[in-house]
C-alpha cells in the first residue's frame, strides 16, 4: 500500500516537472514524457533542449527510447535501480510491446547513478556494456560536467545499440575501443632506441671482421665421415596437464519490477 | 620379497632399485620405472672412453747444403720480430709494427718448410682490396681513408703447421621430444626422454695452425680457407721479392688449436645425425684422434698494418684467394648521431604502426 502511494506521489511531480512532452510519434511509441527528465533542475535550458533534440534524433532512429532522467533522491524507493525501473514504466518509455529502451537515472543526493534497459535495450546493453557505459560517464559527472556525461552517454548508447543490431552486442572481452593507451608513446621511444640499437650494432659489427674459427670444417676429408654405431634409446616419459581458462558467454543479468515487467540495468557512484 | 641390485635413475640420478615383485626397476625418489633392457642400454652407455689426441709433430726437413745460401734474415728493432727476404730484398720496413728494419744477416734457418702455397695475387689486387674493404662503411672515420699508406702493404709468406688426422668418436646426448594436445579442459604435454649414442670415425686434413707468434692467430683464421690443391714443394725461389716469417712457435705447441678445432667439428659432425628431436644435449663425448701427422708450409698472406689516433691497424689478405680482412675504428660521434636519428625515426614509425593495429583491432 505504501508503495502504491509513493508512486502516485511520484507520478505527479514528474508530470509536475516534464514540460514538454516527446513528439514522436511512431509506431508503438507513447510519446508521453520527454526524454529528458531534469527533476533536479542541474542541466540549463539550452543543454536540455539539445540534449532532448539527440536523444530524439537516436530514439527515432533505432527505434529504441534512449532517456535521460535526474531526481534529488529516491523518493522513498529503496535502492537507484528500483527509482530507475519505476521511472522507466511511469513515463512510459520503450517501443513496441516488448518496450525496447534504456533509462540512464542520476541521483544527486546519493550522488548514484542507475541504468534502467527493457526490452532489446536488456539484449543490446550487457552488464558488462554498462559498466563500461558508467566508467565512461563517471568523470564527467563527479566534476558537474553533466551536459558532457549525458551527451557520451547518449553517443555510446547510439554506438551500443548499432552493434546489438548487427548481432553482436558489445560484452566483456568485446567492448568499444579506448584511444591508444599513452604508454605507448614511452614503449615506442623505447622500441625505437632498441632498434636503433641493433642497426648500429650491425653496422659497428660490419667494422670488426678478424674472428677465430672455433671449427674445422673446411678441412673435413671427403667422404671420411662414416657413422658406424648408431642407437636412440626411449628412457621414461612425463606427463603435465594444466586447466585451461574458459570463455564466458555474452550476457545480461535481468530482474522483474514490483509492476512486473523485466528489466536489466546496473548502478553505481560518481 | 625384494632384491636389490644399485644403477643410478636416469631420471633424477638417485640410487635406483631393482624391484621384483615388479619385474622392472623402479626409481624409490621419483618413482619412474623403466625396463631392465632400457636401463642395462642406458648403463652401458656410460662405460666411455676418455679422449685421447696424440700427434706426430715431427714436421719440417733439414735444409741442404747451401740451399739457404742466398736468404738473409731481418730483424726489427724495435718488435724484434725476425723475417726472411731473398738476399736482393732491400732495406724494408717490419711487416708486425710498420718500422724500418735495419740489420741484414746471413739467414741461420732451423728447419725447411715442407709446401708452399704461392702468391697468386700481386700488390695491385691487395690495394684494390684494401679499397673495398673501407668502402660502403657508414661508421668508419672519413679521415681513416685518406691517412692510409697503402703503399706499405707487404706479401709476406707466413710459417703455417698442418695437421692431418682421423678421429675415432663416440658421443652420448640426452634428447627430449615433446607432444602437445588438449581437451576441453585440461593442455596436456608429455615428455619423452631418450638417450641417444652416436660413434663412428672421420677425416681432417691440412688443418692450418700459424707458427708465427707475432700474427695474431685470430686475423690468420680469418682469412681461411686456403686451396691446399695449389700447394707445392718449398724451393727458395718462391720468396724472391717476398718476406718470409720464421716460425717460434712449434708444431707440439700448435697442435693444441688444432685439436681444439677437430673436436668442436667432430662434434657438430656428430650432432647433425641427431634428428627429430626438440631438445638435444650433450652429455659426454669422447674423441680419439690417430694417424696424426703435421706439415710445415708457408701460405700467402698480403699485410699492412696502421696507426692511428695511437691503436695499431693490421689488415690481412689472403694471397691466393684474396678474402680482405682487418678491425677498422669506429667513428664514435657518427655512431652516437645515427643512433639518436635512428631512435627517433624508428619510435615514431612504431608509434604509427601501433596506431594502425589499434584502427585494426589488434592491440
Amino acid at each position: 500500500m505504501k508503495k502504491k502511494i509513493i508512486v502516485v506521489l511520484f507520478a505527479i511531480v514528474i508530470c509536475l516537472c516534464t514540460v514538454i512532452p516527446a513528439f514522436a510519434a511512431n509506431d508503438g511509441y507513447a510519446a508521453e514524457y520527454s526524454r529528458v527528465n531534469d527533476m533536479a533542475d542541474i542541466l540549463t535550458e539550452d543543454e536540455e533542449e539539445s540534449l532532448r533534440t539527440t536523444l530524439d534524433e537516436i530514439s527515432l532512429r533505432q527505434n529504441v527510447d534512449v532517456t535521460i532522467a535526474t531526481v534529488n533522491d529516491l523518493n522513498g524507493y529503496n535502492t537507484v535501480s528500483e527509482c530507475a525501473d519505476a521511472i522507466y514504466e511511469l513515463c512510459n518509455y520503450g517501443y513496441g510491446d516488448s518496450k525496447d529502451g534504456i533509462l540512464l537515472l542520476i541521483s544527486m543526493d546519493e550522488h548514484d547513478w542507475a541504468v534502467s534497459t527493457c526490452g532489446f535495450g536488456i539484449t543490446a546493453f550487457t552488464d558488462a556494456g554498462i559498466e563500461y557505459i558508467g566508467g565512461q560517464i563517471k568523470s564527467d559527472l563527479s566534476d558537474g560536467k553533466y551536459a558532457e556525461a549525458f551527451n557520451t552517454y547518449a553517443g555510446l548508447c547510439d554506438e551500443f545499440i548499432t552493434q546489438a543490431k548487427n548481432g553482436s552486442p558489445y560484452d566483456s572481452g568485446h567492448l568499444p575501443r579506448k584511444p591508444l593507451s599513452v604508454v605507448w608513446i614511452p614503449v615506442s621511444i623505447a622500441i625505437g632506441f632498441i632498434l636503433a640499437l641493433i642497426v648500429v650494432g650491425v653496422m659497428k659489427g660490419k667494422l670488426k671482421t678478424v674472428h677465430s674459427r672455433p671449427e674445422a670444417d673446411s678441412y673435413i676429408r671427403k667422404g671420411s665421415f662414416d657413422v658406424t654405431e648408431s642407437s636412440d634409446l626411449f628412457l621414461y616419459h612425463t606427463l603435465t596437464r594444466t586447466k585451461k581458462e574458459k570463455k564466458e558467454n555474452a550476457q545480461s543479468s535481468t530482474h522483474t519490477s514490483s509492476s512486473g515487467t523485466t528489466h536489466g540495468g546496473g548502478s553505481g557512484k560518481f | 620379497m625384494q632384491t636389490l641390485q644399485e644403477y643410478k635413475c636416469p631420471c633424477c640420478g638417485g640410487a635406483i632399485a631393482f624391484d621384483s615383485t615388479l619385474q622392472k626397476m623402479k626409481c624409490p625418489f621419483c618413482d619412474t620405472e623403466f625396463d631392465m633392457e632400457t636401463l642395462a642400454g642406458y648403463d652401458a652407455g656410460l662405460q666411455e672412453e676418455k679422449d685421447n689426441m696424440e700427434w706426430n709433430t715431427s714436421a719440417g726437413s733439414r735444409w741442404q747444403d747451401g740451399e739457404s745460401d742466398g736468404l738473409r734474415s731481418y730483424v726489427c728493432k724495435s718488435c724484434g720480430g725476425e723475417i726472411v727476404g731473398d738476399a736482393n730484398t732491400a732495406a724494408t720496413s717490419c711487416p708486425f709494427c710498420g718500422n724500418p728494419v735495419v740489420m741484414m744477416e746471413q739467414f741461420t734457418g732451423t728447419l725447411k718448410p715442407d709446401l708452399v702455397i704461392p702468391f697468386k695475387l700481386d700488390k695491385k689486387a691487395a690495394k684494390t682490396g684494401l679499397q673495398k674493404h673501407l668502402t660502403g662503411k657508414r661508421l668508419l672515420p672519413k679521415i681513416f681513408k685518406d691517412q692510409n699508406h697503402i703503399d706499405e702493404i707487404k706479401g709476406v709468406y707466413v710459417p703455417f703447421w698442418l695437421f692431418d688426422t682421423d678421429a675415432d668418436a663416440s658421443v652420448r646426448y640426452r634428447t627430449t621430444k615433446v607432444r602437445v594436445w588438449e581437451d576441453d579442459d585440461y593442455k596436456y604435454t608429455e615428455t619423452s626422454y631418450f638417450l641417444v649414442r652416436r660413434g663412428g670415425n672421420i677425416g681432417f686434413e691440412h688443418v692450418p695452425v700459424d707458427g708465427s707468434g707475432k700474427m695474431p692467430d685470430d686475423l690468420m683464421e680469418s682469412i681461411e680457407p686456403y686451396d691446399f690443391a695449389d700447394a707445392v714443394d718449398f724451393k727458395t725461389a718462391y720468396l724472391a721479392g717476398y718476406l718470409a716469417d720464421k716460425y717460434d712457435v712449434d708444431a707440439s705447441k700448435s697442435v693444441e688449436r688444432a685439436n681444439a678445432r677437430v673436436k668442436k667439428s667432430t662434434e657438430e659432425a656428430f650432432a647433425s645425425t641427431v634428428q627429430g628431436y626438440d631438445s638435444v644435449i650433450t652429455e659426454n663425448s669422447s674423441i680419439r684422434l690417430h694417424n696424426g701427422k703435421a706439415m710445415y708450409a708457408m701460405y700467402p698472406v698480403w699485410l699492412l698494418n696502421t696507426t692511428w689516433n695511437g691503436n695499431k691497424y693490421t689488415f690481412a689478405m689472403n694471397g691466393q684467394t684474396g678474402k680482405f680482412v682487418g678491425d677498422l675504428p669506429v667513428d664514435k660521434k657518427a655512431a652516437a648521431r645515427l643512433r639518436f636519428i635512428l631512435t627517433v625515426a624508428l619510435g615514431a614509425a612504431t608509434y604509427g604502426i601501433a596506431w594502425l593495429l589499434h584502427i585494426i583491432g589488434i592491440l
